[in-house]
């Protein structure tokens, strides 16, 4: 018997491996190589001593020491005897033992392979496995488990009762709403709405509730949200001097729209990418085109390619490099957000865990390359666009015209009377000099001779300039007069209809070339490269070009990647896509690193559900609405309770994991509790100031003085204070503080995942924050006004406003004890009852907006 | 829904029986229990207690200056006369580039002086001449080694023992193994840059899968360091003590039915610290009393030096609070010299050289150096040859992970000890390799830890911060 599996596995070392008795090369052995010994060793053209570990073919070869591999016999082998003695690899990083005993165990079996290998391989070499990679594969529809109506329910149900587990029992429908309102529209459910709910007693009641929320434009400001953090919206250019980007937040406003209107996403993803290709425009051509139906739209889906940190619009030290840094970043977004890849290291050199070589890196580059041209760079300025109509161009050249006609005669007046006190003051000159005089006068500053410099100082009663500025000096009443002149056409020139600028991606018409750039840097440039995929998702042989379209102005370079981004070949995008939205209704995805879907990422918990999911949503045009019904309707979406103790509870969705509110919707619930939110959707995000005393960043206008340029006070926002935290101005170097405590993410470029915490200076800012005690002075106005009856009653009305639900009677009983202790303790200290009332009633308000049942989503 | 309810009743129920869950900190600082109680949290709960070492450990607390980017070895720690007898010519070696593409393979000399410095003579650069001060009271270890690529992944190595993301960090272990000495501050706390943040941001100080109880706290850059720290002025005497206690109560029940839940724990703790906070924070970071002898001594007079002479002058009033790990931390990576090094280095060092050396006189001169370990340096160090060969002024140096130094200074580090080699080149550490996690386990050593002693149960399996590696404690550096 044992001679009989020897002969076997010499013969049929296939055999051997579906028996699972040893190592096979593609599988265990040749990842281990590359991760160690590629390097020099076969990849980048490089084998050292003659050696190319690549293939077993070649490890055949044989060294002056020897062969490099003798199947069968480890001894005769110089790879074993190198890495075990440790002279093998040569860096630090040696082989684990394990490591070392799988290779040996692989050369005694006889260093099986699975496939024959190749006859010659190019330089960059894709292996089957590394095709084969999950992520890479083709994405197929698997069939549906049996069993369950949602497909979800199908396969998270199946994973479930494999392990011994089921789903646990629906919410209560306040849990279910609650949660729903926060998932759809990042706010809670008002009371009012929370009781039409469980009133409705008809079957599809839920979904009602649904659509409801679905065609709120609340959705869209949500579920833009989430797009915009993998896109990285900002409005600022970040970098040290973090000058504003005032025009950025069309770019949001579009994202926000498509989102309500439900735009599909293989259009919305192509808009981004190339909407000035779509709309036919280059930068020269722009702005006769801009009022073209949709244009402008389009253009402002650019946005995406603009939101990259982009510091060359102020000082930065080494320009060249800047330049390239805004198209590295860029290139991390697209990659990160659209593709699940980090490939930013690729641009100094191959990828060492994914397949993904330094030319992939560049032709990816050069897909971007007409845009962003960094040798006729364009700074952030020179990408604007502006939407002026003709008719309010020519209204504001108009209102100028008049302006400048309206300065032009003060200027006159002023100049005249200068004229006239200069001419009363030549008249003391001694005759002989007032010619001299004169003539200095009318000599401009610059130009005079030191001689006239001279007379003007013996005479300087004289040296009267006619400088608009020094009537203040000689003539303050007339002085006055000018000033009101200046006001009125200060005044006039307001009036003229606002500029407002979209900023886009768009090319120039020249097609700027993309060379390698060795060691990833633009100093060292080397051979030319063309656009095109990666190979690793191109059909074997080759990348696959992304050719220029015909009948287009622009390169067409982004176009066609769109459509390659947009299209069924493509195996990531739409995993990556709904893999997010899994992650933002149920906190994390079934991939937990949604912006890395390579070798170092995490792989799916559920692979078939994810590829499900992923080709539904292709086939029913990439709609999102219709994703989100289909997952908010599950049994697993809708669970209650916790997940099971069980360590596998968690990731097989047994039960709901508590969710913490973000930073958004833990400052739009307290507005919206308060009653305080202001709705007005879109358009320029309220500013944010750095509040002097605090050192806080509130909403707010800082006053400059003209004289010191210090900072002389704050503004409040006043209303606009009262907006959504999307609307809040996002200036990557002065998050608001609400926000910034709660864990905004820093837009350094993009955020594909954020982390949340739970420290100190959250409770601190819950306890003592000015934003805390006022909202908590709001709820206690509204609780006054909206149940005015007793303490009992606005306990019970502040219950349903936070948490949709009614409060026990010990909830209850605690209240009441609380506000009359703390009334008691304001009278002591002195506080008429009207005001301990309100101050106790704040007091306990604040409490319930501090609340666990507050900051979490059961 | 009803059997829900039910749920909630008998929790409900099981509280109030409880009686009143007061918060002992406010009525044990004003007098009226002393006794501490504990929250009813559920099933498992994880809290900064303080917990004694198994073994005795000399060391109590960290300061971890953490220098992001990579400080050149052969320009400030390994003197390389090699290099300089080479400087121009074509390195004869083999170059351990950060990955295969090729920069320039010749050699670059330092362009600055080593002398011995001290009673030990260890040699440093002239550009650290305020650490030159103090080296008979460190121990420089000119084998550090990570191995791997790039800035994150090295940076995690040191921090988190694998060079990937999602694991906890250093501080958050040893909170996690040690508690907290003061019950007044979080006992992990990042101290970054007015400047901007540090590479990967909030993932420095992260738990990973540790309760987030254990994460470290970000303090503000500039002041106030810590906001919120006054409670609101129409609050009567008592009330927010009342408000918290009222809070703890509903927070304990809804906690009851999300036993299990880290979080939930946490926040709850976090109130906790919080009030405590409002006191001891204000007083920790205000370092407007220190005399104007310490100020000098930091450098808080002089404009270079002003912002890191704060922060590691706020280190050490933190570690004399009872704060148990320090991380202090650079913007970006601004230590990531791959061109005009001989501008640049110069710069970064005056920043720094002054306020870290007074920190460990500082530390020395109270008698707290014995039990503080500080530690300076990087994720990694540079090349011998130049990168950016483009004249004098734009040289630079690439990343090197395969030998690099770093200093250690008290909590049982030997003072005046110079610890392992690089080859003759200062490009692979040749002697005494001290491996990431070999750092890992002498510094948890140090803490009377073990390195594969100190697990968490995660998913059924000891999790452990050097996670299986061959860790061995680097005796050499022991006093």
């Amino acid at each position: 018997m044992p001679l009989l599996r020897f002969r076997t596995a010499l013969l049929f070392p296939l055999l051997l491996t579906v028996a699972g008795a040893a190592p096979v090369f593609e599988k265990d052995v040749r990842p281990l190589l590359k991760a160690h010994c590629f390097h020099c060793h076969g990849e980048g053209g490089k084998k050292e001593g003659g050696v190319d570990l690549r293939l077993r073919r070649f490890m055949l070869h044989k060294t002056d020491d020897g062969p490099v591999l003798t199947p069968g016999d480890g001894h005769a082998s110089r790879m074993l005897s190198l890495v075990k003695s440790g002279k093998m690899p040569k860096g630090e990083k040696k082989l684990a033992l394990h490591e070392i005993a799988l290779l040996e165990e692989w050369i005694t079996a006889g260093a099986p392979v699975l496939k024959d290998e190749p006859e010659a391989i190019p330089a960059v070499y894709i292996t089957e496995d590394e095709r084969n990679f999950w992520s890479f594969r083709p994405v197929v529809k698997p069939p549906l488990p049996p069993g369950e109506g949602n497909a979800v329910d199908a396969f998270t149900g199946e994973k479930l009762r494999a392990a011994g587990m089921d789903f646990q029992p629906e919410a209560s429908r306040a849990i279910l709403l609650r949660r729903l309102s926060f998932d759809l529209t990042g706010l809670p459910p008002t009371p009012e709405e929370a009781e039409a709910f469980l009133q409705d007693a008809s079957p599809d009641a839920f979904e009602k509730q649904v659509d409801r929320l679905l065609a709120s434009p609340r959705y869209g400001e949500r579920w833009g949200r989430h797009w915009l953090d993998a896109a990285g919206y900002a409005d600022s250019e970040g970098h040290e001097e973090d000058l504003p980007r005032p025009h950025a937040w069309h770019y949001r406003d579009y994202v926000v729209r498509a989102h309500n209107e439900d735009l599909p996403w293989d259009r919305f993803i192509a808009e981004q990418l190339a909407g000035d290709e779509l709309a036919q425009v280059k930068h020269e051509t722009l702005l006769q085109r801009i009022h073209h139906a949709g244009v402008s739209e389009k253009l402002a889906a650019t946005g995406f390619l603009r939101m990259a940190p982009d510091p060359t619009g102020g000082s930065v030290a080494d320009a060249n490099l800047a330049r390239n840094q805004v198209m590295a970043e860029t290139i991390k977004i697209v990659s990160t957000s659209l593709m699940g890849l980090t490939v930013g290291c690729a641009q100094c050199h191959d990828h060492r865990y994914d397949p993904i070589a330094q030319q992939d890196y560049f032709r990816l580059r050069a897909v971007f390359e007409p845009v962003y041209d960094w040798k006729n760079w364009r700074p952030p300025g020179q990408r604007l666009y502006s939407l002026y109509t003709e008719e309010e161009r020519k209204l504001a050249e108009q209102i100028e015209a008049e302006a400048k006609q309206m300065d032009d005669e003060r200027i006159a007046f002023a100049a005249k009377r200068l004229d006239e006190i200069f001419l009363e003051r030549l008249a003391k000159v001694p005759a002989e000099d007032r010619d001299a005089v004169l003539a200095a006068r009318e000599t401009g500053h610059g130009n005079r001779t030191p001689a006239q410099h001279e007379l003007l100082k013996k005479y300087v009663e004289a040296n009267v300039a006619r400088d608009e500025g020094l009537l203040e000096l000689f003539d303050p009443a007339a002085n006055n007069k000018r000033k009101e002149k200046q006001s009125k056409s200060t005044a006039h020139r307001a009036t003229k209809p606002k500029e407002h600028f979209v900023m886009a991606a768009t090319e120039s018409g020249t097609i700027p070339e993309t060379v390698i750039f060795h060691r990833g840097d633009h100093g060292q440039p080397r051979e030319k490269i063309s656009p095109a995929l990666f190979e690793v998702l191109s059909p074997p042989g080759a990348a696959l070009a992304l050719a220029s379209l015909p009948d287009l102005s622009s390169s067409g370079r982004r176009l066609a990647f769109a459509r390659w981004i947009t299209g069924k070949q493509n195996p990531l995008t739409a995993r990556v896509l709904v893999n997010r939205f899994w992650m933002h209704h149920f906190g994390r995805g079934l991939v937990t690193t949604p912006g890395d879907f390579g070798a170092l990422g995490g792989r799916p918990t559920h692979p078939e559900l994810l590829d499900w999911m992923a080709t539904d949503f292709m086939e029913h045009g990439w709609q999102l609405k219709r994703l989100h019904r289909l997952i908010l309707s599950s049994r697993t979406w809708r669970q209650s309770g916790d997940p099971q103790s069980n360590p596998d509870g968690e990731r097989l969705y047994c039960g709901w994991k508590l969710q913490r509110l973000d930073a958004e919707s833990t400052r739009d619930a307290m507005l919206a509790i308060t009653g305080k939110l202001n709705l007005h959707s879109g358009g320029e995000p309220v500013p944010v100031a750095r509040d002097l005393a605090t050192g806080r960043i509130v909403p707010g206008s800082e006053i400059i003085n003209p004289g010191n340029g210090m900072i002389d006070k704050i503004t409040s926002a006043a209303e606009g204070a009262m907006r959504r935290s999307l609307y809040i101005e996002n200036r990557r170097s002065r998050p608001l503080t609400v926000l910034d405590t709660f864990d905004l993410p820093v837009m350094n470029p993009n955020c594909t995942s954020r982390t949340l915490t739970t420290v100190a200076p959250q409770s601190l800012l819950l306890m003592n924050d000015a934003f805390s005690v006022e909202q908590s002075g709001a709820l206690a106005d509204r609780l006054q006004r909206e149940a005015p009856a007793n303490d009992r009653a606005k306990v019970a009305r502040a219950w349903s406003l936070l948490y949709g639900a009614a409060p026990a009677p010990l909830d209850t009983a605690r209240g009441l004890v609380f506000l009359h202790e703390l009334r008691a303790s304001l009278a002591a200290a002195g506080r008429d009852p009207v005001q301990a009332a309100s101050e106790a009633l704040t007091a306990w308000c604040q409490v319930m907006l501090s609340t666990n049942r507050f900051l979490y989503i059961e | 829904m009803a059997s829900f309810c039910s749920r909630r009743h008998f929790f409900r129920a099981n509280a109030f029986s409880l009686g009143s869950l007061a918060l002992p900190w406010l009525l044990s600082r004003d007098g009226v229990i002393a006794a501490p109680t504990k929250p009813f949290t559920g099933s498992e709960s994880f809290d900064l207690s303080k917990k004694p070492p198994p073994r005795f450990g000399q060391a109590k607390a960290m300061i971890s200056l953490f220098m992001i980017g990579g400080p050149s070895q052969m320009d400030l720690f390994d003197p390389k006369p090699q290099l300089t007898k080479y400087h121009g010519r074509q390195f004869p070696g083999e170059i351990k580039y950060d990955n295969a593409a090729e920069a320039s393979s010749k050699v670059f000399g330092s362009p600055w002086k080593f002398a011995p410095r001290g009673q030990c003579g260890m040699e440093i650069s002239e550009l650290l001449p305020h650490l030159s001060e103090i080296v008979d009271d460190i121990s420089l270890i000119r084998s550090m080694r990570t191995g791997v690529n790039n800035h994150g992944q090295s940076v995690w190595a040191l921090h988190s023992g694998r060079s990937i993301g999602g694991r906890p960090t250093l501080g958050s272990w040893l909170s996690y193994g040690l508690g907290s000495e003061t019950q007044d501050l979080p006992t992990y706390l990042a101290l970054t840059s007015p400047h901007g943040q540090p590479l990967m941001n909030n993932e420095n100080w992260t738990a990973g899968w540790l309760p987030a109880v254990f994460q470290g706290t970000m303090v503000r850059p500039v002041a106030p360091h810590i906001l919120n720290l006054d409670p609101p002025a129409y609050l009567p005497p008592g009330g927010q003590q009342r408000q918290l206690e009222l809070l703890n109560k509903l927070n304990s029940d809804h906690h009851a039915q999300h036993a299990g839940d880290s979080d939930l724990d946490a926040r709850i703790q976090s109130y906790a610290l919080a009030a405590r906070m409002q006191t001891a924070a204000k007083e920790a970071f205000d370092i407007s009393g220190e005399p104007a002898s310490i100020r000098k001594m930091y450098g808080l007079d002089q404009d270079h030096t002003r912002d890191y002479a704060t922060r590691c002058l706020i280190a050490r009033r933190l570690v004399e609070r009872g704060v148990r790990f320090v991380q202090v931390l650079n913007q970006g990576q601004s230590w990531d010299h791959h061109g005009s090094i001989r501008g640049e280095l110069p710069n970064r060092c005056r920043e720094v050289d002054q306020p870290c050396a007074a920190l460990v006189k500082d530390l020395k001169q109270r008698g707290l150096l014995d039990s503080t370990i500080v530690h300076w340096g990087g994720e990694m160090g540079r090349l011998p040859v130049l990168q950016n060969d483009g004249g004098p002024e734009k040289w630079g140096r690439d990343h090197n992970t395969y030998g690099f130094s770093t200093w250690m200074a008290g909590g049982g580090f030997k003072g005046g000890c110079v610890h392992g080699e690089t080859d003759e080149w200062g490009h692979h550490a040749v002697k005494d390799i001290v491996n990431h996690y070999d750092w890992h386990a002498t510094l948890l050593h140090l803490f009377g830890l073990q390195h594969d002693k100190l697990v968490f149960k995660r998913n059924g399996l000891d999790a452990t911060l050097t996670d299986g590696q061959p860790a061995q404690v680097a005796h050499g550096l022991l006093a």
